[in-house]
C-alpha cells in the first residue's frame, strides 16, 4: 500500500506545484512547509479532489489518478473535522462503510471497534456538536479509517487544538497508524509535530519539495537554507571553500578557518560560497578542540533547563543554548561578557549559500 | 492555502452536474420571465404596426395624468417608507436591548404581516377603520356621536397606514438585528470619554445603524412602490392611484396592452433603480435579518419606571393592536349571521357557503391549493438548483448570472402578468400551449407565474444552508466512499431538508395569497381565493369575504407554522 507521485504537476496563475514523492507502504510522511507552499493542494491532488494536469498517481503500484475521490479508497482527517452535522457519532464512523456495501452488522462492528480504538466507545448515540474539538477529531480519524482505507491523509488535524492536546493526540495518531500499519500522508507546518511523528518529512516550499529524508536527516543535515532555517534555529556562518583534511572541508570565513564534514559524502564541485551550519544546542562553552568562536554576550535568556544566549562575533549573531549548570559556568555569564565556545566539525553542516 | 482552495476546480464537488443545474433554470427563466418582459418592453416601445417607436412613452411621459400618478407613486411611497421607519424604530431599540415577557410575542407578530395576504389586509382595513367598521363604532358607542368620527378609508391615510402595517416588520427586524449586534464596549467607550444621552446616540449609535436603516428603508420604498392591492381597494379612486394599479386598469379595464406596457416600461425602470440602490446599500453593509433572541442584559421594567416609561406600554400595545386588529376583524365579521353592516347573530352560515359544490367558492379554494402545489413542486428544485450555483465557488460567468437570475425579485407582478398576456399575443402558440386565447393565460400560466414570484424565496430559504455546509463534507463523503447518489441523498438533502420545507412553505403561502399577476392572468373559471375575497368586497359582501378571508388567512398560517418550526431546527 505505498504512495508514489511521479512528476504531478498542477498549474495556477501565481503558483505551480511539481511533486515526485515516494511514500514506503505503513510509513507516516509529513509534508512539511510554511502555509501557501502548496502542502494542502498536494494531499488534495492525492485524494482526487483536484486532477493533477501532468504527471501520475499511484497507490499501490496501481495508477489512480483518473479514478474519482471516492474510488480511490482514501481515508481524510480534515482540520475543521468535516464531521457530518446530521448524524450522530455512530453513524458518522460506519457512513464509509455502509455507502461502500458493507453489511450492516460488519459495518457496526468496524465503527464500535473503532470507537472503542479512540477511546471514544459509548460516545456512538451523542450528536457531533457536543463534542469537544479533541473528540470531534477522534472521531474524524475513526471514520476515516473505518473503511480500511488504503491510504491515510491528514489535513492539519491538529491546528485548532490547544498545545496540551494536540502532544497527547499526535502520539495516539501516531500509535494508530503503527498498529493498523496504515500508509499515511500528514500535513503540517508545525515542525516539531512532523519530527515527533514522521518516519520522512518532506519539506515543501513554493510547491516544490526541498528535501525528503528522516527527522534525523532533514534536521541534521538540510540540503539548503531553506531547509536549514524552516526546520529549528541554525548559526549559519558563509564562507569559500579552501581545501579537504581527511573526512572534512575547509571553510575560510569571517571567523577564521572551520571544518565541516563532506556533504553527502561527496566533494562539492564548483568553488561558489558555501555556508557552515551549526545548530546552537550543538556548541560546547570553552573548549579547544574544533571549531571555535570568540565573541561578546549580547544576550542572556534563562529557559529553565537551558540558558539561551546570542553572541556577537566579527559583526555575526549565533545562538547557543547550554544547559543550566546550577549557578556555574554559564550562570555567570551576561550581556557584556566575553565568550569562547566550540562546535564538534562532525556537528557542522555545509549547504551552498544559493539554491 | 484557501486562496488555492478556492481556485482549484474540482472533480464534480456535489453531486449535480453543473451543465444541468444552470440549464434546466435558464431555460426556465428565458421562457417565463425573459421572454414575457422582453414582449412587454417591445410592445411599449412599438407603434401600432410594431416598428420601433419612443412615441408610446414619450406621449405618457408629456401627459399630465400619468405625471401625476408617477408623481403620487414617489409621494406615497416615500411618506409610507418614513411612517414604517418611525413605527419599527423603537420597537427595533426595545427588542435588541431590553428583555421582557411578551418579546417572543413581539417577535412571532412581527413575522405576521410577512405571510398575510394583501387582499386580507385591505379586508381588515376596511373592516376595522372604515364607516361602519369596528373603530368607528367603538367612538360612536363610546362618546355618543351619529356620524362616524374617522373617515380614513379611501384616502391618503388609508394607503399610508396599510403600508406602514405592513412594513414596520422590515425596518423592525433589520434594524434591531443590527443594533443587537452593535457591542456594547463601543458605547461604553463613548461614556467613558464623556458622551451622553442624545449626543452618544447621534454621534456613536445612530452611525453604526446606518446601513440598516437606509437598506430597509430602500427595501420598503421598493415594497410600497410596487404596491397594489392595497392602493386598488383602499385609494379607492382616480385621486390616489399609482403606476401598478393604472397599469393593471390599463390592460384589464382599458384593455390597451401597448399602453399599459408603455407605462410598465417606465415603472419597471423606476423600480430597478431603487432595487439597484438596496442592492448595493445591502452589500455594503451586510446585516442579518433574523431577529436574534439573544439575552439582551437589560429588563424591560426597568425603562418602564422612568418618568415617561407608560409611552413604552403604550408603543408596545399599539403595536399588538396594528397586527391583530385586521386579522381578528375579519375573522370575527367571518361569522356574523347576515351581510350588511348591521350586527347579526353568530353564525358560521357561510362557510357552509364556500364549501357547497353549488357555489363558485368551492371552485376558488380548489384552484388556490392547484395552483399552490405545482408551484411548490416547481420553484423548490428551481431555486434550490439556483442556491446551488450561487454557493459554488465564483466562475468567470457567475458574477453576471447571478442578477440575472435574481432579478424577477425587482419586476413588479403586475408587470410580470403583462408580460404574459404579451407574449401570449405575440407567440400564439405559447398561448395555446398554456390555455385559452381569451387575453388571458391558462393555469399553466397563473402557474408559472407564481413560479417566478416564488422562487428567490426558495433561493433566500436553502442559500444560508448550503453557504453553511464546508466544503470539506462533501470532500469527506466522497473519500468515504460516496458516489453522487449517495451524497445527495445522505448528506446533502438531510442536511437541506429543513431549508427545503422552509422554502415550500414560501411557495406555498406566496402562491396562495398571491392576487397581482393572478388576477392579470386568471379567467373567472381560474379564479382563486385572494381573487374571490376581492370580488365579494367590490360587492360589499364582506361577511362573504371575511369568511373566504380567514380560510385564506389558516392557509397562510399552517405555511407560517412550518416555517417558523424548520427555522429554529436550522
Amino acid at each position: 500500500m505505498s504512495l508514489r507521485l511521479e512528476r504531478v504537476e498542477k498549474h495556477y496563475p501565481e503558483f505551480t506545484i511539481r511533486l515526485d514523492l515516494d511514500v514506503a507502504a505503513g510509513s507516516l510522511l509529513t509534508l512539511l512547509g510554511p502555509s501557501g507552499c502548496g502542502k494542502t493542494t498536494s494531499l488534495r491532488l492525492v485524494a482526487g479532489f483536484i486532477s493533477p494536469d501532468r504527471g501520475r498517481i499511484w497507490i499501490d503500484g496501481r495508477p489512480v489518478d483518473r479514478e474519482p475521490a471516492h474510488r480511490r479508497g482514501i481515508g481524510i482527517v480534515f482540520q475543521d473535522y468535516a464531521l457530518f452535522p446530521n448524524l450522530n457519532v455512530l453513524d458518522n464512523v460506519r457512513f464509509g462503510p455502509q455507502v461502500q456495501g458493507w453489511a450492516p452488522a460488519e459495518a457496526l462492528k468496524r465503527a464500535e471497534e473503532l470507537l472503542e480504538r479512540v477511546h471514544l466507545a459509548g460516545y456512538g448515540a451523542r450528536r457531533v456538536d457536543t463534542l469537544s474539538g479533541g473528540e470531534k477529531q477522534r472521531v474524524a480519524l475513526a471514520r476515516a479509517l473505518a473503511p480500511r482505507p488504503r491510504l491515510l491523509l491528514l489535513d492539519e488535524p491538529l491546528a485548532a487544538l490547544d498545545a496540551k492536546l494536540r502532544q497527547s493526540l499526535r502520539r495516539e495518531i501516531r500509535s494508530l497508524q503503527r498498529d493498523l500499519g496504515v500508509t499515511t500522508v500528514y500535513v503540517t507546518h508545525d515542525q516539531e509535530e512532523a519530527l515527533a511523528l514522521s518516519d520522512r518529512i518532506a519539506v515543501m516550499q513554493g510547491g516544490r519539495i526541498e528535501q525528503v529524508g528522516s527527522p534525523e536527516e532533514v534536521y541534521g543535515r538540510p540540503r539548503n537554507l531553506f531547509v536549514a532555517g524552516f526546520l529549528g534555529r541554525a548559526n549559519l556562518v558563509p564562507g569559500t571553500l579552501s581545501g579537504r583534511e581527511g573526512k572534512f572541508l575547509r571553510l575560510e570565513t569571517a571567523l577564521g578557518t572551520l571544518q565541516a564534514p563532506v556533504p553527502d559524502g561527496r566533494l562539492p564541485t564548483g568553488s561558489g560560497r558555501w555556508v557552515l551550519l551549526f545548530r546552537p544546542e550543538a556548541c560546547r562553552l570553552g573548549g579547544r578542540s574544533g571549531n571555535r568562536f570568540r565573541g561578546r554576550v549580547v544576550r542572556r535568556e534563562y529557559l529553565g533547563a537551558l540558558i539561551e544566549l546570542e553572541v556577537e562575533a566579527q559583526g555575526l549573531r549565533l545562538a547557543l543554548t547550554v544547559a543550566e549548570d546550577g549557578g556555574r559556568e554559564a550562570a555567570r555569564l551576561h550581556p557584556g561578557s566575553p565568550l569562547t565556545f566550540s562546535v564538534d566539525p562532525a556537528r557542522c553542516w555545509l549547504v551552498p549559500q544559493r539554491g | 492555502m484557501s486562496r488555492l482552495r478556492r481556485a482549484g476546480g474540482g472533480l464534480g464537488q456535489t453531486a449535480w452536474p453543473s451543465a444541468t443545474l444552470l440549464a434546466v433554470p435558464l431555460a426556465f427563466l428565458v421562457l417565463f420571465f425573459y421572454y414575457p418582459l422582453v414582449s412587454m418592453l417591445a410592445g411599449g416601445l412599438s407603434d401600432s404596426v410594431g416598428r420601433f417607436n419612443l412615441g408610446r412613452v414619450l406621449a405618457i411621459l408629456r401627459d399630465p395624468y400619468y405625471r401625476r400618478i408617477i408623481g403620487f407613486t414617489f409621494e406615497q411611497a416615500f411618506l409610507s417608507t418614513l411612517l414604517s421607519l418611525a413605527l419599527g424604530f423603537p420597537g427595533a431599540y426595545l427588542l435588541a436591548r431590553y428583555e421582557f415577557a411578551g418579546k417572543r410575542v413581539v417577535r412571532a407578530l412581527s413575522t405576521v404581516p410577512f405571510v398575510l395576504p394583501s387582499i386580507i389586509l385591505v379586508l381588515g382595513f376596511v373592516r376595522f377603520f372604515g364607516n361602519n367598521g369596528v373603530l368607528n363604532r367603538l367612538l360612536m358607542g363610546l362618546l355618543h356621536l351619529r356620524e362616524p368620527p374617522l373617515r380614513v378609508l379611501y384616502s391618503f391615510w388609508a394607503i399610508l397606514l396599510a403600508h406602514a402595517f405592513y412594513n414596520f416588520p422590515v425596518a423592525m427586524r433589520i434594524i434591531s438585528a443590527l443594533w443587537a449586534r452593535l457591542p456594547p464596549t463601543l458605547e461604553e467607550a463613548a461614556r467613558s470619554l464623556g458622551a451622553h444621552g442624545p449626543r452618544l446616540f447621534l454621534r456613536v449609535t445612530l452611525p453604526q445603524l446606518a446601513p440598516g436603516v437606509l437598506a430597509s428603508a430602500a427595501l420598503i420604498y421598493i415594497f410600497c412602490f410596487l404596491s397594489f392591492a392595497v392602493v386598488l381597494v383602499l385609494g379607492g379612486g382616480p385621486r390616489f392611484t399609482t403606476l401598478e394599479v393604472e397599469i393593471y386598469r390599463l390592460a384589464k379595464v382599458g384593455l390597451d396592452l401597448p399602453a399599459a406596457s408603455a407605462l410598465a416600461l417606465i415603472g419597471a425602470l423606476l423600480s430597478l433603480l431603487a432595487l439597484f440602490a438596496y442592492l448595493r446599500l445591502q452589500a455594503r453593509a451586510a446585516f442579518a435579518e433574523e431577529l436574534e433572541l439573544a439575552p439582551a442584559g437589560h429588563r424591560l421594567s426597568e425603562l418602564l419606571r422612568r418618568p415617561l416609561g407608560f409611552l413604552v406600554l403604550l408603543y408596545l400595545a399599539f403595536l399588538v393592536l396594528v397586527v391583530l386588529a385586521p386579522i381578528l376583524t375579519v375573522v370575527g365579521y367571518s361569522l356574523q349571521g347576515r351581510a350588511g353592516w348591521s350586527v347579526g347573530g353568530f353564525s358560521p352560515a357561510w362557510y357552509g357557503r364556500l364549501l357547497d359544490p353549488g357555489e363558485v367558492y368551492l371552485r376558488a379554494i380548489r384552484n388556490s391549493l392547484v395552483f399552490a402545489g405545482l408551484t411548490v413542486i416547481l420553484s423548490v428544485p428551481l431555486g434550490t438548483a439556483l442556491a446551488y450555483l450561487g454557493s459554488r465557488r465564483r466562475t468567470a460567468g457567475s458574477s453576471v448570472l447571478e442578477p440575472l437570475l435574481m432579478l424577477p425579485l425587482g419586476v413588479s407582478t403586475i408587470i410580470l402578468g403583462l408580460g404574459y398576456l404579451q407574449a401570449y399575443r405575440a407567440l400564439p402558440w405559447l398561448g395555446a400551449a398554456f390555455g385559452p386565447l381569451s387575453g388571458s393565460g391558462g393555469w399553466p400560466a397563473v402557474v408559472f407565474a407564481h413560479t417566478v414570484i416564488a422562487y428567490p424565496f426558495v433561493v433566500r430559504a436553502v442559500s444560508p444552508v448550503l453557504r453553511k455546509i464546508k466544503p470539506s463534507l462533501p470532500e469527506a463523503a466522497r473519500s468515504l466512499g460516496a458516489g453522487s447518489w449517495q451524497l445527495f441523498l445522505r448528506l446533502e438533502l438531510p442536511l437541506l431538508k429543513s431549508a427545503l420545507l422552509t422554502g415550500a412553505a414560501f411557495a406555498f403561502g406566496i402562491s396562495v395569497g398571491e392576487i397581482n399577476a393572478t388576477l392579470m392572468l386568471a379567467t373567472p373559471q381560474l379564479a382563486t381565493m385572494p381573487i374571490a375575497v376581492y370580488r365579494l368586497i367590490g360587492s360589499y359582501n364582506f361577511v362573504g369575504a371575511s369568511a373566504m378571508g380567514t380560510l385564506l388567512m389558516l392557509l397562510c398560517f399552517l405555511a407560517f407554522l412550518v416555517i417558523d418550526r424548520m427555522g429554529k431546527e436550522l
